[in-house]
C-alpha cells in the first residue's frame, strides 16, 4: 500500500523517501536509485510526479541523472543532504515540536531523563 | 511546442433531439495521463467515441492531427483502446488471435504480446470463450500493450474486475506504456484508484467540461476544511461550493477561498480527487 497522507503534495512525500534511503545507506554514494518508471508503478503515481521528487534532489547535488542510466546517489551526496535536513528540522520541525513540548509542560530534563531509561 | 495529440473544439452530438454534449473544448498534449471522470450518461464515452471515430458528430476532432470519423483505419495504427463494453472473438484460441492481429494490424507486435501474458494464467490453447473475466482483461491488456500506440483510452478498463487485477492492470500500464511521448486517457468510477497516476483531470457533467485542470493546480484552487463545530456559520459565509456534514463536523469544499482565512476555522487539507467530485458535481444542489 502506498500510504500517502493528506497533507504534504505526493513529490514532497517520495522525495522524502528517496532521503531516507540515502540517509540510511540502503543507496550508498556512487549506487543506483530506483528508476521513475519503477517508483511509478510500485505507487501507482504519475512518472512525472516522482521525476519532480528526483529534481528536487538533483538541485541540491545529492543525486545525479544519468543519461540513459537512471538516478545516482551522488559523490558527496550523504553530507549534502544530511546538512540540507538538519537545516530543515531546525527551521520547520523544531519549533513545532518546541511548542508541542512546552504545551504539554515537559521540560529538556524530563526528556533527556525518559530517553536513558 | 509540440502538437497536442487530441485537439476538441465545440464538439456536440445529438441522439434524435436529445444533445447530450454541448460543445465540448480541450486539447490534450503529449506524455499525459488524463482522467475523463463524470456521471453514467454525463457524455464520457460519447467523447471518447468521437475522439476514436466509433460515432458522428458536429464541430472539431483532430486525433495526432487526422479527422478520427474520417480515417479511423490510418488513426487506429497510433491508436489502441479497451472499453467496458469491447469483446474479443470468443470462438478463436489465444494463439490464432495473436496471429491474426499480427496479420491485419501493422503496428501489433506477437512476440511483446506473449512477454505481456507470461506469469499470467492465460494460456496460448485457450479457447477465448473459455477464459475468465479476470483472465479476458489480463489478454487485452496484453493484446493492447502489444501494439505500439502513441495513444491509449481505457473506457472503465477494470470494471468488475477484482482489487489484486486493477492493481496489476494500472501496474502494467505504468510499466510497459507509459513514456514521456506516449499518451493515456482514462475513465473509471474508482477514481481513489488512480488519482495519483493522473498528470490531468477533466470533469465532464451533463454534456458539459465542468473543469479541466493539471493535478498539480488542484491544491491552489481548490481547499477542504473541516470546520470546528462554532466555525460553520462563519465557513458558511466564505461561500463554500459545498458542504456536508459528517459525524457532527461540517466538511467544505471551497473553490479559490484564502487559504490564511480558512487556517483560522478548522483544518485545511487538499480536498481528494473522490470529495471534489462529489462537491463539484452536487452544486447548485448540496449548499444551502
Amino acid at each position: 500500500m502506498t500510504n500517502f497522507n493528506e497533507t504534504q503534495p505526493i513529490f514532497v512525500q517520495i522525495r522524502h523517501r528517496i532521503a531516507a534511503m540515502i540517509l540510511s545507506e540502503t543507496a550508498r554514494e556512487g549506487e543506483a536509485l530506483p528508476s521513475v518508471r519503477s517508483i511509478a508503478a510500485d505507487l501507482s503515481v504519475n512518472p512525472l510526479t516522482v521525476t519532480r521528487a528526483y529534481d528536487a534532489l538533483v538541485d541540491l547535488g545529492v543525486v545525479e541523472s544519468r543519461r540513459g542510466m537512471g538516478m545516482f546517489v551522488a559523490t558527496g551526496g550523504r553530507d549534502k543532504l544530511l546538512i540540507h535536513e538538519r537545516e530543515t528540522f531546525m527551521a520547520e520541525e523544531w519549533p513545532r515540536i518546541r511548542t508541542q513540548i512546552k504545551a504539554l509542560g515537559l521540560d529538556l530534563a524530563t526528556l533527556l531523563k525518559e530517553d536513558r531509561k | 511546442m509540440t502538437n497536442p495529440i487530441v485537439s476538441v473544439r465545440g464538439l456536440k452530438k445529438q441522439f434524435g433531439r436529445t444533445e447530450i454534449l454541448h460543445g465540448i473544448d480541450f486539447d490534450i498534449p503529449a506524455g499525459r495521463i488524463y482522467g475523463l471522470i463524470g456521471h453514467n450518461g454525463a457524455g464520457k464515452t460519447t467523447t471518447l467515441n468521437a475522439m476514436l471515430g466509433l460515432t458522428s458528430y458536429e464541430g472539431s476532432v483532430q486525433v495526432l492531427g487526422e479527422d478520427p470519423y474520417k480515417h479511423r483505419a490510418r488513426l487506429m495504427k497510433d491508436v489502441a483502446f479497451i472499453s467496458d463494453v469491447a469483446s474479443l472473438p470468443r470462438f478463436l484460441k489465444v494463439r490464432e488471435l495473436f496471429q491474426m492481429l499480427s496479420d491485419i494490424h501493422p503496428n501489433f507486435s506477437g512476440d511483446k504480446a506473449l512477454k505481456f501474458l507470461e506469469g499470467t494464467e492465460v494460456k496460448l490453447g485457450a479457447l477465448i470463450g473459455n477464459l475468465s473475466k479476470g483472465m479476458l482483461a489480463q489478454l487485452h491488456l496484453a493484446v493492447v500493450l502489444a501494439i505500439d500506440a502513441k495513444l491509449l483510452v481505457l473506457d472503465e478498463p477494470t470494471l468488475g474486475l477484482d482489487i489484486t487485477y486493477r492493481k496489476r492492470f494500472y501496474r502494467r500500464i505504468l510499466e510497459d506504456y507509459m513514456t514521456a511521448e506516449r499518451t493515456l486517457l482514462i475513465t473509471t468510477h474508482q477514481v481513489d484508484e488512480i488519482e495519483f497516476m493522473l498528470s490531468d483531470i477533466m470533469f465532464i457533467r451533463d454534456g458539459e467540461l465542468l473543469l479541466h485542470m493539471p493535478m498539480e493546480a488542484v491544491p491552489a484552487r481548490f481547499t477542504q476544511l473541516i470546520a470546528q463545530p462554532d466555525k460553520a456559520d462563519a465557513a458558511r459565509a466564505l461561500k463554500p461550493v459545498f458542504a456536508e456534514t459528517r459525524f457532527g463536523q461540517t466538511v467544505f469544499v471551497f473553490d479559490g477561498a484564502d487559504h490564511a482565512a480558512l487556517e483560522a476555522l478548522g483544518t485545511v487539507t487538499t480536498p481528494t480527487l473522490s470529495d471534489l467530485f462529489v462537491a463539484l458535481m452536487s452544486r447548485d444542489t448540496g449548499v444551502k
